[in-house]
């Protein structure tokens, strides 16, 4: 069992879009919209105008949960399983012509574009990572937040999850409670927070959520349960209050 | 700050284009071998592209796992069944669920996504070979516990070209968090359109040879490969003694042209692995050959090291790797680490036209046949430099006792 401490939380969804509206959503969960994304009308005009869906929604949820605090300070970890994979499709629809392709569009569908375009919004210098785990990217993201806090003790890590739904050209071949969304915590190694024990082990067998994970993980974080346990393949991940 | 629990790099295989074994590598690196390099005109449209390709046959990705056949994975399996061995040894004693596996890569199986985008525009539809595990970032894991047998966590990191040597430091924290017994950690990448179409947008791609640290430089050249670690928290043999992060919060393609990022790395992994900067024996610099970044690099290197550190790029003999390069440039340290002797230590050359730039602060770049000398009683210890776009840099240092 490896602790952290939660000290904020924040979260987008078409229509959820405050603390208030999750805690509502969080006492009575229903599907979540499948389209829509923020303005991010805090990023510069210059940076905003290159940030696809992803990274407005992903970059609204890490400000937000950074309100109150110098968004410069924490390591972050930013976890997506599709990342900037719609926004690529162009590229390589030009690439099967033999055409050019943008070299902008090309730096920014890199999977790190999120972290790089928040590094520089909030001059943020610390470490920073990227990560996909498949169908258990949230967990994966939650497991290299983990690893930060490991490497230093003493600093914040903020763990930014989020998804858009896959590109109809490649929808029919994922099956997941497709989205957009994005879900960012604020992790310490210990403080004042809702301090949280994690395990990895055998999966438990049980039906997924019908939304995507780190919403689920959200929803649990919000409600009385005392564990949560993810992950439908051969790996296992438990979350429980200490 | 509490001196760190140890994290033995226990095992390591590796494929690029100098060849698909430790021992054809290192002897084709010792002695500056450029004959792998071609010139290819299947990937841009109007011009031919010198790469550094693997050319040799690669592993069939077994039926079981033909959701993730990919060229990339084909790679990573070369690199795997070099260590596999081991792995099974550590299997053989520990819950598979106890055992991690942590992979870089930035481009995952893109060949897979072009010919399926390509398929997608012809004929409306994608060919029954291909399934998305083999294009997602995250699958390029998926496929290394799945030919393992390893049953604990894995994911992908992707920070473009710092990935590998990411790879690395969670695999150590993996270890230090007790979530783990050992771990499977290390990257792969390969050559496909999307990145050389995109670097060659860029003006980032060298006409010939890349060449860093030269007046003459004009860009860098891309390679393919994959390394792979069994990782374990073993003290003796090779260490992973320290690591150093920074982000530039500069541009996504441009390093910062101070070098402060690039510094702030170098630094945090001295202090990471409690060692003064003149304790560091050989630098593998991420050398790219592009104007930028050599410049960058050269400057926080003469800030951070006195002369003369033996210093060079390994990317004019293994190409630009891309996410791949942080785990392979480790690995090259590895290969001299475990071979040390007492006193000496051989390292890989600098390969370059030999024209020194003049706007460059002066370091110290390993010739053909250098070793560094050692302290019989002292720790070899090896830097190794990765920075990825969107400023993401890792410094990785590694150490053997002889």
């Amino acid at each position: 069992m490896t602790s952290a401490v939660v000290k904020a939380w924040s979260a987008w969804a078409p229509g959820i879009e405050d603390a208030v509206a999750w805690r509502e959503w969080a006492a009575v969960p229903t599907v979540l919209e499948t389209s829509g994304h923020p303005d991010a009308a805090f990023l510069p005009a210059m940076l905003r105008r290159r940030c696809k869906p992803i990274t407005r929604i992903m970059l609204t949820a890490a400000f937000d949960c950074c309100e109150g605090r110098e968004p410069s300070a924490p390591r972050t970890v930013f976890a997506s399983r599709h990342g900037s994979i719609n926004d690529s499709i162009s590229q390589l629809e030009a690439l099967a012509q033999r055409k050019a392709i943008s070299p902008t569009a090309f730096s920014h569908t890199v999977h790190n574009v999120q972290a790089g375009l928040f590094s520089i919004a909030a001059e943020n210098h610390q470490a920073s990572s990227s990560v996909s785990g498949q169908q258990d990217t949230f967990a994966s993201g939650y497991l290299e937040a983990l690893t930060h806090l490991d490497r230093d003790p003493d600093r914040d890590v903020l763990l930014v999850a989020g998804d858009v739904p896959l590109d109809p050209m490649f929808a029919p071949l994922v099956e997941e409670a497709a989205a957009p969304h994005a879900v960012a915590l604020l992790l310490a190694a210990q403080g004042e927070g809702t301090a949280l024990r994690f395990a990895v082990g055998t999966p438990r067998p049980a039906p997924r959520a019908a939304w995507p994970e780190p919403v689920e993980f959200l929803r649990w974080l919000l409600s009385a349960e005392d564990r949560l346990a993810l992950g439908s393949g051969e790996c296992g991940y438990e979350w429980q209050r200490a | 700050m509490a001196r760190r629990s140890p994290c033995r790099l226990s095992a390591l295989g590796m494929v690029n284009s100098l060849g698909g074994d430790l021992e054809t590598i290192w002897r084709r690196l010792r002695t500056g071998d450029q004959s792998r390099f071609s010139a290819r005109s299947d990937f841009l449209p109007h011009r031919p592209l010198v790469v550094a390709a693997i050319d040799e046959k690669l592993p069939d990705i077994p039926e079981a796992l033909s959701a993730h056949r990919c060229r990339n994975n084909a790679v990573t399996l070369a690199a795997l069944r070099q260590i596999e061995p081991a792995v099974r040894t550590v299997l053989a004693k520990t819950d598979p669920a106890r055992v991690a596996v942590v992979m870089g890569t930035s481009t995952a199986g893109a060949t897979s996504m072009e010919q399926a985008v390509a398929d997608h525009m012809n004929h409306g539809e994608f060919s029954d070979a291909f399934h998305y595990p083999q294009a997602e970032f995250g699958g390029t894991a998926g496929f290394v516990a799945g030919a393992l047998g390893i049953t604990g966590p894995r994911y992908s990191i992707s920070t473009a070209c710092s990935s590998g040597a990411r790879a690395l430091a969670s695999a150590r924290s993996l270890l230090s968090l007790g979530l783990c017994d050992a771990v499977v950690a290390g990257a792969t990448d390969t050559l496909c359109g999307l990145v050389t179409n995109g670097f060659s947008a860029l003006h980032a791609v060298s006409e010939q040879i890349t060449n860093p640290c030269s007046a003459n430089r004009s860009g860098l050249t891309l390679g393919e490969g994959s390394a792979v670690f069994l990782v374990t928290a073993e003290a003796g043999g090779v260490q992973l003694r320290g690591v150093g992060e920074s982000s530039e919060a500069h541009h996504m393609s441009a390093p910062d042209p101070s070098g402060a990022g690039a510094e702030q790395a170098m630094r945090a992994a001295l202090d990471d692995a409690e060692v003064r900067a003149n304790a560091i024996h050989y630098l593998n610099l991420h050398g790219t050959g592009t104007p930028q970044n050599d410049s960058m690099e050269c400057k926080a290197v003469a800030r951070v090291f006195s002369n003369p550190l033996p210093c060079s790029s390994t990317k004019p003999l293994v190409g630009h790797t891309l996410g791949a390069a942080g785990a392979i440039e480790a690995g090259i340290c590895w290969m001299a680490l475990s071979q040390r002797e007492a006193r000496s230590m051989s390292l890989p050359p600098h390969r370059y036209d030999g024209v020194w730039d003049p706007e460059l602060p002066e370091i110290t770049l390993v010739d053909e046949g250098d070793s560094a000398s050692l302290d019989p009683e002292a720790e070899a210890l090896a830097m190794s430099n990765s920075f990825g776009f969107g400023g993401n840099n890792c410094a990785l240092i590694l150490g053997s006792t002889s």
